[in-house]
């Protein structure tokens, strides 16, 4: 209760998003009125935080999502979008989303192009203030990894891009299994875009580290290998006593291939147009294999290690040239 | 250097020409395939030669290989020479199927009877292009060598002793280790006399182990079922365990079923063509 002189209030330090019931009662020497009816306003909700460790981009696509501050529900979200231009008026919002219900939105996006996003929460108090805004590059395609999906014994390094496993000692091990992650083979799902086109990254290896990297569905078995069943496709290195060796892993099956040059750093490019997962010597532009294969669903990047060792992921990379081999 | 046209067809909307003329190398009359894509007509295109195997004249490849489509696709032309000098009336030159006629082996010879006529390292290398860059809307800085078995031992060795002259080389159940194979010794003791030292400047293997300067990236299909791998022909792991140990970048496809055939060829064609298209785009 507040006792002021005027017959006007202005109430401070409320809650966001929340309903509050006002009335006023007038007072003098005789006593107290009978209170007003009731005004009812509801605060504007908290700006959402945009989590930017799970952005999710491509050259033509952002897939951004947030959560709310607030406890409660609010009614919808709005993001707003500018492109950066190198001129003054670089940051004024260039395009809005309205009516979004849920905390994601996959936003159309230009080629090559730098956009400040932000988000908004609404209800029936308003429009919050804009969120801290995000960064998005349009080169290339810029997943990040799947963290719930992680073997026990693979750990993520601090950049977020780097894979290292220490020991493979008994991989069915007593260490905690969540629900979502991989229980024998020792690997970890990427977040892609779920956006059609053509989608480049490449992995950085050590020679004397075996791993298999490629692609997979969603859904592909957690207690399975990568390439041994027909939901994931991958490149295998083995390093056997004479030589190294090489496989294309689908459905268990091979094509019987030789690379002289063990590749330190594997392009690989998925392209759900032409229907084709291909891999590359990314350092000297070689073309290793292609898989051709019409992908039913979209399909995330898979990494594991079969040693003890590192992989480095880089993403956001334009294409090379090099994987213009149609 | 005058060049006679012998048949030309239509195809995927360019043209399979056959043309005939002098060769000062190999001093006889020789015959070219050439595949001109709908794209030089307007403009000069890439050059892709094919070097075809024993027994082979100009004819298989343009009748049986499949690659006009691709050709045209990417813009490329492609000539198909002959696999040895005719009709010079050699004693012993049509004796046997892998010695002789059809079976030039692509080396100049030393050896008499066959010195004067068997230069086919010469006219590949660089009678046949100035013919062709001097006649036809190439662009001369644009060539690239692939074929089959002697074929593919050609490419080989024109790719490793020019480095630089070709974007582009691969080969199909190419005779990857001729001093070592039956094929190899007889044609090179013939060609080039017992010297097995002067064999060695025409092994792909042995090219890869002493001079070791190539860029380049070789792309090899082998038939799995092939006949004549298993008969110990063409040795393709020598190949592959040098350029491992000299870091020279080869893939090697091993296609399970496929024989030593122009149907093996056909199957692949295509790939073959985009690899060298990547190169002479670019």
């Amino acid at each position: 209760m507040l006792k002021v002189k005027e017959t006007y209030c202005t109430i401070t330090n409320l809650l966001p998003n929340t309903q509050y019931e006002f009335w006023v009662s007038a007072l003098n020497a005789s006593g107290i009125s009978p209170p007003s009816e009731r005004a009812v306003y509801v605060t504007a909700p908290s700006p959402p935080a945009i989590k930017t460790k799970k952005i999710r981009s491509c050259e033509n696509a952002a897939l951004v999502c947030w959560e709310s501050r607030d406890i409660n529900p609010v009614d919808s979200y709005m993001v707003e979008l500018s492109k950066l231009t190198d001129e003054e008026n670089g940051d004024i919002i260039t395009e809005s989303i309205i009516g979004i219900p849920n905390c994601e939105v996959l936003i159309h996006l230009q080629p090559t192009q730098r956009y400040h996003i932000s988000v908004r929460a609404l209800n029936l108090g308003g429009s919050s203030e804009r969120s801290e805004p995000v960064l998005i590059h349009t080169t290339g395609t810029y997943f990040c990894l799947n963290e719930d999906t992680a073997h026990p014994l693979l750990a993520i390094l601090d950049d977020g891009f780097t894979i290292a496993c220490d020991e493979l000692e008994n991989p069915e091990c007593d260490l905690p299994i969540y629900d979502n992650s991989f229980t024998r083979c020792i690997g970890i799902l990427g977040s892609l875009i779920p956006f059609p086109g053509k989608h480049y990254w490449e992995v950085e290896v050590e020679e004397d580290t075996e791993y298999r990297i490629g692609v997979a569905f969603e859904n592909t078995p957690r207690h399975g290998y990568l390439g041994a069943n027909n939901s994931s496709w991958c490149m295998r290195h083995i390093i056997t006593p004479s030589r190294h060796k090489y496989e294309f892993l689908h459905s268990g099956m091979t094509p019987d291939i030789r690379i002289t040059i063990p590749p330190r750093r594997i392009g690989i490019l998925l392209d759900y147009e032409n229907c084709k997962l291909s891999f590359f010597n990314a350092d000297i532009a070689q073309h290793l294999y292609t898989f051709n294969s019409r992908f039913q669903h979209f399909v995330h990047p898979c990494f594991a290690l079969e040693t003890p060792g590192i992989l480095r992921i880089h993403n956001g990379i334009a294409m090379p040239l090099c994987t213009a081999f149609p | 250097m005058a060049l006679k046209q012998v048949s030309s067809n239509k195809c995927f909307e360019g043209f399979q020409k056959v043309f005939e003329h002098d060769s000062t190398e190999l001093k006889c009359k020789m015959k070219f395939g050439i595949y001109l894509p709908p794209k030089a007509e307007t403009g000069k295109c890439p050059v892709l030669y094919w070097l075809s195997g024993l027994t082979c004249t100009e004819q298989n490849f343009i009748t049986k290989a499949g690659f006009h489509q691709a050709a045209a696709e990417h813009g490329l032309i492609v000539v198909a020479p002959d696999t040895s000098p005719r009709g010079c009336n050699i004693e012993g030159e049509d004796e046997s199927w892998d010695f002789g006629t059809g079976a030039g082996f692509y080396v100049d010879a030393t050896e008499d009877p066959w010195k004067t006529n068997y230069r086919m390292y010469s006219y590949i290398k660089d009678e046949l292009p100035k013919l062709i860059n001097a006649n036809f809307p190439t662009d001369p800085e644009r060539m690239s060598v692939f074929g089959h078995s002697m074929g593919g031992h050609g490419a080989l060795i024109f790719a490793l002793k020019n480095p630089g002259k070709y974007k582009s080389v691969s080969a199909f159940a190419p005779i990857c280790n001729p001093i070592q194979c039956q094929w190899g010794k007889k044609a090179f003791g013939g060609y080039l006399g017992s010297d097995t030292s002067k064999w060695e400047a025409y092994d792909a293997t042995q090219l890869v182990k002493s001079c070791p300067d190539s860029h380049l990236d070789f792309l090899i299909d082998q038939g799995k079922d092939d006949q004549f791998l298993s008969a110990g022909q063409l040795l393709p792991d020598n190949f592959i365990a040098a350029c491992t140990e000299r870091k020279i970048p080869v893939v090697f496809r091993l296609q399970q079923g496929y024989d030593h055939s122009y149907f093996f060829i056909a199957t692949f064609i295509n790939d073959h063509i985009k690899h060298h298209a990547k190169y002479l785009n670019a």
